[in-house]
Order: C-alpha cells, then sequence, then structure tokens
C-alpha cells in the first residue's frame, strides 16, 4: 500500500514541477540567444523549485522501483501523461482540446501496452524514468 | 517545426541517457551495505564510470531541451510528445539490440504514435 502513497507522491511532484518549469520559462524575456536563455533561467526561483521537484521525482520513482518489479509500477507511469496534460489544463490554463484529450488517453493505453509485456522486456525498458 | 526538432532532441537524448544509464548502473556491484567507506567507494565507482557520465551528458541535454521548448509550447503537448522515447527505444531493442518485439508491444507503439500526432493537431 506504501508503494501506491510514494509513487502518487511521485507524479504530483513531477506534474508541479513541469508546471512551475513551463510557468517560469514562459516568465522569461525572449532571449536573443541560447545562452542568454540559460543565464536568465538560472536566475528564476520558479525553475529551481521545478528542478527540485523533478529531482525530488526521480528519486522517489527510483526508490519504488528498487521496492517493486517494473510491471507494478507501468500504471503509475502511463497515468503520469493524463496528470500532466490535466495540470497544464488546470494550473497553465492551456487550452486542451478534446482532440487532445483523446491523444493523451491513447498515448496512456500505448504506453501500458509497450511496458506490461513479459520478462525480457523489463530489462531493456530501464525508461520511462529518467525524463524531466 | 522549432518545437517539433527540439522534442526530436530530447527524445533520442532521453533515448541514449537510458541506454548509458543502463550500461553504468550493471557495472557497478548491487548495493548490499550501509557502511559508509564502502558506499563512498561505489559512489567514487559510479561517478567515474564512463557510461555513468555519458548518460549524464545526455541527460542534461535532455532537460535543457526540454527546458528551451518550454519556453514558447504548451506543456500539454510537450509532455505527451516525449513518450516517444518508448518508440525509439522499442525500435533500438529491434534493430540494434536485435531483442524479439512482441505483438503486444508494437500495438503499444502504434498507439503512441497515433495520440502523439492527436495531442500535436492544432
Amino acid at each position: 500500500m506504501k508503494i501506491y502513497g510514494v509513487l502518487a507522491l511521485a507524479i504530483f511532484a513531477q506534474a508541479t514541477g513541469n508546471v512551475c518549469l513551463s510557468k517560469g520559462m514562459k516568465e522569461l524575456s525572449s532571449a536573443i540567444s541560447i545562452f542568454a536563455l540559460f543565464f536568465q533561467a538560472v536566475a528564476s526561483p520558479l525553475i529551481w523549485v521545478g528542478t527540485a521537484l523533478l529531482l525530488l521525482f526521480f528519486l522517489l520513482f527510483a526508490a519504488t522501483l528498487s521496492w517493486a518489479d517494473l510491471s507494478f509500477v507501468v500504471p503509475a507511469i502511463s497515468i503520469e501523461v493524463v496528470v500532466n496534460v490535466a495540470f497544464a489544463d488546470y494550473f497553465l490554463n492551456e487550452l486542451v482540446t478534446s482532440v487532445r484529450w483523446i491523444g493523451t488517453l491513447l498515448i496512456s493505453l500505448g504506453v501500458i501496452l509497450v511496458l506490461r509485456t513479459g520478462k525480457q522486456s523489463v530489462q531493456s525498458d530501464s525508461n520511462g524514468a529518467g525524463r524531466r | 517545426m522549432k518545437s517539433a526538432i527540439l522534442i526530436a532532441v530530447i527524445v533520442f537524448a532521453d533515448s541514449a541517457g537510458d541506454v548509458f544509464l543502463t550500461k553504468g548502473m550493471k557495472q557497478v556491484d548491487e548495493i548490499t551495505t550501509l557502511n559508509p567507506g564502502i558506499l563512498l567507494t561505489m559512489a567514487k565507482r559510479v561517478v567515474t564510470n564512463e557510461n555513468f557520465l555519458c548518460a549524464i551528458f545526455f541527460f542534461a541535454i535532455t532537460f535543457f531541451s526540454f527546458l528551451t521548448v518550454l519556453s514558447w509550447a504548451d506543456l500539454s503537448l510537450v509532455f505527451p510528445a516525449t513518450s516517444l522515447v518508448y518508440v525509439i527505444s522499442t525500435l533500438g531493442a529491434k534493430f540494434i539490440l536485435k531483442e524479439t518485439v512482441t505483438f503486444q508491444r508494437w500495438a503499444g507503439i502504434l498507439l503512441v504514435c497515433l495520440g502523439v500526432a492527436l495531442v500535436s493537431l492544432p
């Protein structure tokens, strides 16, 4: 039961972190070069908070992977897409059309099918945890 | 178009990072003790491992590309689109590592592709 709580916390941290990053990056003045953008980003508290939350997500997720099999964690990985889009819709006021929602759900379903295959694919599927 | 290129960079760099991380972590022994001295030696072996450093390099590219694309694109587009990493790693598993890819998994990547196409409609 504990693992579900940790996974829920991990996904919450990830989606909140991504919202912070998205908000933080859009607040930057449109920079001329990628380097100028980088220095502006380093000075933004929102981006630091977002990065810290993503780091927390990564640690929590890695912890659950060390307790349980990947197949156990798969539903959580597939739900993260839906949660992130919902957060973008609610907190960033992004216009999420019904087509985009259908796309999101298809991705979620697809991820379940990709990851839920026997033992041999577990080894090659170390992905899903690392990104953003 | 600009978003598409950066999303491609994110997806490829993330897949590459995963491959190097997996290789690197398999070269380091399993952690079975809490002895600080041994943990320190292991930590040193991890951070000096070439594959691990390559993984960090690719994850850094992933993260900074993600930040850059978020400075103009919607999170509700970028985040779902990065799921294409499953498609790339499946293709990599099939054609580079010569693994057998099950029918179920092909069906999964088809759904992911379809989903990303729908998400990216204007």
